[in-house]
């Protein structure tokens, strides 16, 4: 990858990796964010389609590939109030304004992935077209191999096929 | 530049450890609510927030300066009465609906009927703004203005506090531009404050309200987390808000946020020219007599307007000179119906901002009204109507909620620690205005779209419009207006080294970043498709870069260039 900023912050990077970073998952992103679809939107969602087939820049970073429970420390069947009360613990921790002074420029990218995972799972319509699109592709990249993952979920068939 | 500041501030806070009693060693950030009438100031003591007083004990001073001869004095320390001050035409005020507009803004038209100099010559550039001493017009600045107020609040704090005062939170309004919020910075800057954070007024009262509910639920001992969402509809004189935040555990996130220029300023132009429907042309000449007048219609239309909200009729009796009197009753019926349109558009901003939030009526849990407004009935009873409800929140004082909110702002930003847990607080801010540029022809392309959370970056790929177009005109704006003129200007840039290609084929990659202390970076850069190196280097540019008199900008811009360095989004191009 060609990195030609040298600061921490996302500056542009190498096209897929700038596209990349920030469309997690590139498929779904875009419409969660927005709620009235604009012709924006419709941008995003066509382009990260395309990189998605092309490209699949977000595999490169394995810290990308994570899910938004994940994200959130929570199992997939989480209630609407344990996601809002996690997002809020998280916010506490990651959010520029309270974060040490050490983390202070990685906490902006942090919480906007915290935000992000929030803004998604916690609107019914946006998560079950997550569970749906996602974790079905999610599952497949191999999951599996993951240990962390059965830890949040305590019935889960798939990873307990695998374990 | 704020924001390093303020992170440093917190090393400072942490390193000194748990000492609460050692003030001096991190420095409180005071809160001051600079508004359009009246101004306030408050800090954390180090156990709750306190609002400061003037030698004449007053916590809400006037906010206003009077130019006499060589030293003008505001309304902090000065003895004589803001009231008679405006009939002589030496004092200006209303300096937080000026600051920030160019010549053509209405706002700025609509305060040609204040009593002292407000000249607009259309053309895009500042207004001109003068006070009445000794008989000659002397030229001043809102920012002029508001510095001078500013450092005799500061005088006023640190002789209160006995330490030196440098760091401010200030709340402003949600329909401020940046550009605006420039100035405002650049005035606490002449009155030597170093800005922390400028807050939205609505989302500082929304903080204060994270705090008592906080508070409430440790009392109660009602276990942790129970999310309430309030309603916050914040009218003062010159400004109107609405925000929407939920609220645990001391964490207060914003829904969304609106914002209007609209406030008891109106209204109180409403009643002058219902009382005098020939204003306008009686005061066109501005001489030291129609100062005099204007200053003497104002103060008696104020005064009625004060009194209906408690009265259900009032009797005004104004004489002007020159056989010019007025004798009136103005029933409440009357007040309400010469204002219509104010309490319209309040009432489609609520709408609009829980429409954003994304609430329904039946999900809020309180209703917050503060300001000055808010005393109104008919402002009460409309945001009431809306919401459904038959009592508003009763924990806040209407004209100290915003202040009170600013000083907590203050001192959690100055990273000071409350053993009581009672600054574990976080406000997450969203953007009030959408930020976009100019693409697609003569349109607005939004790139952050307003009510998005804080801090908060976003793209839009955008492509060219000419067969090898080597350079390509960034022109950022801020609102929510299609047409682009109409948002707000903050800056423009060039993108050059475009290799020669054929329309559509080079990916211009634009991307906005907010961070959380509300700074707005916009990048931009070339890629080439099939190419992995960028044929020129990104460029980085922090917003707004305009400066006074931009007004004409856009429009030499388009003069001089045409459409020859314009750019439109990628699916544009999928779509045909």
């Amino acid at each position: 990858m060609i990195s030609s900023s040298a600061s921490s912050r996302l500056v542009f990077q190498s096209p897929q990796q700038f596209s990349g970073d920030w469309f997690v998952p590139p498929a779904t992103n875009v419409r969660i964010r927005q709620e009235k679809p604009s012709v924006i939107s419709a941008a995003f969602a066509s382009a990260a389609a395309e990189r998605e087939t092309t490209t699949t820049a977000y595999t490169f970073t394995p810290k990308l590939a994570t899910s938004f429970y994940e994200v959130l420390g929570i199992p997939m069947g989480a209630t609407s109030d344990e996601i809002k009360s996690a997002y809020r613990r998280l916010a506490r921790v990651c959010h520029p304004d309270v974060a040490a002074i050490d983390r202070k420029s990685s906490s902006a990218d942090e919480f906007m992935r915290i935000h992000a995972a929030y803004s998604t799972l916690s609107d019914p319509d946006k998560r079950a077209e997550y569970d749906r699109r996602f974790l079905r592709r999610y599952r497949s990249v191999g999951l599996c191999s993951n240990p962390r993952f059965s830890g949040y979920t305590g019935r889960n068939w798939e990873t307990d096929q695998c374990w | 530049m704020a924001a390093e500041a303020a992170y440093t501030v917190a090393s400072d806070s942490e390193t000194t450890g748990e000492e609460k009693s050692s003030p001096s060693s991190a420095e409180v950030a005071i809160g001051i609510d600079i508004g359009t009438s009246q101004c306030s100031v408050a800090v954390w003591n180090g156990s709750e927030v306190e609002l400061l007083r003037n030698t004449r004990n007053q916590k809400l001073l006037r906010s206003y300066v009077t130019f006499k001869d060589e030293t003008p004095a505001g309304g902090v320390s000065n003895q004589l009465a803001h009231e008679y001050e405006m009939l002589s035409g030496a004092a200006i005020f209303n300096m937080k609906r000026l600051i920030g507009r160019v010549d053509t803004d209405p706002v700025v038209h609509s305060s040609k009927s204040l009593p002292f100099l407000v000249q607009t010559l259309d053309i895009g550039v500042r207004p001109f703004i003068a006070a009445l001493v000794n008989n000659m017009w002397r030229s001043t600045t809102p920012e002029e203005v508001l510095a001078i107020f500013l450092i005799e609040l500061r005088a006023m704090a640190e002789i209160r506090l006995k330490r030196p005062v440098r760091k401010v939170v200030l709340t402003i309004p949600v329909s401020f531009s940046r550009f605006q919020l420039t100035r405002i910075d650049r005035a606490c800057a002449m009155a030597g404050l170093h800005v922390l954070r400028l807050m939205p007024e609505p989302t500082a009262v929304a903080l204060l309200y994270a705090q008592q509910q906080k508070q409430q639920a440790e009392h109660e001992n009602t276990g942790s987390e129970s999310e309430k969402v309030a309603l916050i509809f914040n009218m003062g004189a010159g400004y109107c808000d609405a925000a929407v935040t939920a609220t645990a555990g001391g964490v207060s996130q914003i829904k969304s946020v609106a914002g209007s220029t609209l406030g008891g300023e109106d209204i109180l132009q409403n009643i002058m020219h219902y009382l005098l429907p020939d204003m306008d042309n009686v005061f066109s000449s501005h001489g030291v007599e129609e100062i005099k007048k204007m200053g003497l219609l104002r103060v008696a239309a104020q005064d009625a307007v004060h009194r209906l909200s408690t009265q259900a009729s009032v009797e005004i009796n104004v004489d002007l000179g020159n056989d010019l009197k007025i004798s009136k009753i103005l029933s409440r019926e009357e007040f309400e119906a010469v204002n219509h349109k104010v309490f319209e558009k309040c009432e489609s901003l609520i709408k609009q901002c829980l429409h954003d939030a994304k609430v329904e009526i039946e999900d809020i849990n309180d209703v917050i009204l503060v300001g000055g407004c808010s005393y109104i009935p008919k402002i009460k009873n409309l945001v009431m109507t809306i919401c459904k409800r038959g009592e508003s929140y009763a924990g806040m004082n209407p004209l100290e909620a915003a202040v009170r909110g600013a000083a907590l702002e203050g001192a959690v930003a100055s990273g000071i620690n409350d053993p009581f847990g009672n600054l574990d607080l976080l406000t997450i801010q969203a953007t009030p205005l959408s930020i976009g540029i100019r693409a697609d022809g003569n349109s607005f392309v939004p790139i952050i779209q307003r009510n998005t959370t804080m801090p908060s970056r976003r793209e839009i790929i955008f492509t060219t419009v000419h067969d090898d177009q080597a350079e390509a005109l960034i022109i950022v704006y801020e609102g929510d207006e299609t047409i682009v003129e109409k948002n707000h200007l903050l800056g423009y840039f060039k993108i050059a080294g475009i290799p020669p290609a054929p329309k559509g084929i080079p990916e211009i990659n634009v991307c906005m970043d907010i961070d959380a202390s509300n700074v707005l970076r916009v990048f931009a850069g070339i890629m080439m498709p099939g190419k992995h190196h960028p044929p020129a280097p990104f460029m980085e540019v922090r917003m707004p870069t305009v400066d006074d008199g931009h007004g004409w900008c856009a429009e030499a811009l388009h003069k001089a260039y045409g459409s020859s360095l314009d750019l439109v989004t990628v699916q544009k191009k999928v779509q045909q």
